[in-house]
């Protein structure tokens, strides 16, 4: 591994401005470093600025979001200065791809597949003949697991597992970067799900992408697919650290509630009462003063709200939005058990 | 390809039932009218005549001439003979004339009226909609409300708007005919420039109805697909503007091939308000002066053919989606 990061986000700040001239920040000083062979993946529940994030770290913005300030820097330049049509010819679908949420929803119904391909590759590269386009998808196809008869189709003709795996084939048909998949598994079945994880950590082991960005509202599914995980709250980063500690030892309230609210199928759980953060996400119109996350915080103390909370880092890796030392929450959470 | 075929069977079946109903109300809703044509001929013919047994001789004449004596039933299955052949029969009010022969001459004026005039309506309607979606902004808020007023002039409206304009005050058209009134219609540069003359005025007012219908549904339908999620998945794959657009305007014209095919098969029934205000020599005037006459052989034919036109538009809009949409193919064929 090399010792600088494929790619590296430093206080990005972008905001929604509504119709209305408000400004909603759904991202707020966000910082992370994507690192060659390493995955990452964002969690949170919804409203919290996650797919906002997703579309921030293309570098191309269009109404209703809009860039405020921090930098992207990727293969040594900063995409947030770049004329917006050179990031689309340049770095968009060559250095950063993208997987959106509805991949059901993000294939032209009246083009097939293999047509589709072709524009994505001739706007990047205009001259590459329909021969050599069809070959190289054919390849990618069948390096992926995926049929290559699905190629001549129209999306209507695939099932949501194999658009979904049709949609990330496409994205990444040349070679980008960095992968940002925001929910590409929310809304398929778990052997879909399954087949699309599998598929994705397969992409980055054989190098057709050196990094990933996943993001969900499933934390637990993170441990499985990603190295390291970062929690967000309220546009802000609560909590970062590899996904091993983030799942099992949660340092940040909001991310102890959020592992605490998981449906674990066992003997006795129907009469359980379910644990759950009480409470939504604040309107970012008007974020709460200090910690955004303590108006629902069970450990809230009058210091939550007086001041605004930063990241701390803990240790190398290992940050979260908490005044509040990480034994004593521990000791907390294990005296509620 | 078998389930092309086994669908394609089903809709023609379909077609040939509908087809089927629609020939016997058209054969029998004209002559379920209170009226007597047969009498109204006869009185035509007899008038000055004092001889009431010779009156009534010439109407059991023409009543055995039109077979109107038979019965209802007995009368429906000739009817169906000679349309086997056909032939659909002689007209009451334009006696001797063959109903084929009023229909071929008529049927060409409509025809050269209305399908230009619902094409470029169309066409128009369908980019300036386009245009108002894409451009947004100003445009769209003069289009907008200039489309919505008028889609809603009714057509009778629009056309006696035109006359009164341009053919009364203005003076620039002539006011009715297919062409001027002591003209005969031959092959010469005069009476073409007649034509022409005459062609204006109800073309526009059925060009100006249907640019506002087409204008408002394309308009609507650009701004749903420009919103679609495929437009922004392609714009972050670094797909190129033009090109998109052009994947919207595409997807969103399907739905108005819909609307082209109706306008193209009820096209007789809409000629007859603007063919009857500018009294063009087309189906439309000649179906509403059947009604009026109470010609039932002309009735049924003239029905007739907005029926074989109707269905035949709908069937080919049929076959057309299966190519042009592939949505439509899978649900139709699964």
């Amino acid at each position: 591994m090399s010792n600088t990061p494929v790619m590296e986000v430093r206080d990005l700040t972008t905001k929604y401005i509504t119709r209305f001239g408000e400004d909603i920040y759904a991202v707020d000083h966000v910082s992370l470093q994507l690192w060659e062979g390493r995955s990452l993946g964002i969690a949170g529940e919804s409203g919290c600025g996650k797919s906002t994030l997703a579309l921030s770290l293309m570098g191309y913005y269009f109404p209703p979001l809009h860039y405020q300030s921090g930098d992207i820097i990727l293969d040594g330049q900063n995409i947030t200065q770049m004329p917006p049509d050179e990031v689309r010819l340049n770095v968009l679908g060559t250095k950063i791809a993208y997987i959106p949420q509805a991949a059901m929803n993000a294939l032209n119904p009246t083009r097939r597949i293999i047509h589709f391909i072709q524009d994505v590759v001739r706007a990047h590269i205009p001259h590459m003949t329909k021969n050599d386009i069809r070959n190289l998808a054919t390849e990618r196809f069948e390096k992926l697991g995926l049929p290559k008869e699905s190629l001549d189709k129209f999306a209507v003709e695939l099932s949501g597992g194999m658009k979904q795996r049709t949609v990330i084939a496409i994205s990444t048909i040349l070679s980008p970067q960095v992968l940002i998949a925001d929910e590409p598994s929310s809304a398929l079945d778990v052997t879909s799900q399954k087949m699309v994880i599998k598929m994705l950590r397969n992409m980055m082991d054989e190098g057709m992408i050196k990094t990933m960005i996943f993001i969900t509202h499933e934390l637990p599914l993170l441990y499985n697919v990603t190295d390291d995980i970062m929690v967000m709250y309220a546009g802000q980063i609560v909590e970062e650290g590899s996904a091993r500690e983030v799942v099992f030892d949660p340092v940040h309230p909001y991310a102890k509630g959020l592992m605490d609210s998981i449906l674990v199928p066992e003997e006795g759980m129907r009469d359980t009462k379910l644990a759950a953060i009480p409470g939504t996400p604040p309107n970012l119109k008007k974020p709460p003063a200090g910690c955004r996350f303590a108006p629902r915080c069970k450990y809230v103390e009058p210091r939550c709200t007086g001041i605004n909370q930063d990241l701390r880092v803990l240790r190398s890796g290992r940050a979260s939005r908490c005044w509040r030392d990480e034994d004593e929450l521990r000791r907390k959470y294990a005296s509620e058990r | 390809m078998k389930g092309y075929r086994k669908y394609f069977t089903k809709k023609i079946v379909w077609f040939m039932v509908t087809f089927a109903a629609a020939l016997v109300l058209n054969f029998f809703l004209p002559r379920l009218m209170p009226a007597d044509p047969v009498a109204a001929i006869t009185g035509r013919l007899a008038s000055g005549m004092t001889d009431a047994t010779a009156v009534s001789r010439i109407y059991k004449q023409y009543q055995a001439e039109f077979g109107t004596d038979k019965p209802l039933m007995q009368q429906f299955f000739t009817f169906l003979g000679n349309l086997t052949r056909g032939d659909l029969g002689t007209s009451f009010s334009q006696y001797p004339r063959k109903v084929t022969d009023i229909l071929g001459s008529a049927i060409w004026w409509t025809v050269f009226l209305q399908l230009p005039a619902i094409l470029v309506g169309w066409l128009l309607g369908n980019v300036l909609g386009a245009l108002a979606a894409y451009i947004r902004k100003g445009f769209d808020k003069v289009l907008l409300p200039l489309t919505l007023f008028l889609s809603n002039i009714p057509a009778f409206g629009m056309a006696v708007i035109l006359l009164v304009v341009f053919a009364v005050n203005l003076k620039w058209a002539p006011i009715s005919g297919g062409y001027a009134f002591d003209m005969i219609p031959n092959a010469s540069f005069d009476f073409m420039r007649s034509v022409i003359q005459h062609y204006h005025l109800p073309f526009w007012s059925i060009v100006l109805i249907s640019i506002g219908g087409q204008a408002i549904g394309m308009r609507s339908m650009s701004i749903y697909e420009l919103n679609a999620d495929y437009v922004k998945y392609a714009r972050f794959l670094g797909i190129k503007d033009r090109k998109i657009v052009r994947y919207v305007f595409r997807n969103a014209m399907l739905p108005q091939v819909t609307g082209l095919a109706l306008s193209i098969g009820t096209m007789i029934g809409g000629a007859l308000v603007a063919e009857i205000i500018f009294n063009y020599p087309g189906l439309g005037t000649t179906m509403y002066r059947a009604v009026t006459m109470a010609d039932y052989p002309l009735i049924s034919a003239t029905t007739l053919i907005i029926t074989v036109m109707v269905l035949l538009s709908a069937f080919l809009l049929d076959i057309l989606y299966a190519f042009i949409d592939p949505r439509v193919k899978a649900a139709q064929i699964n």
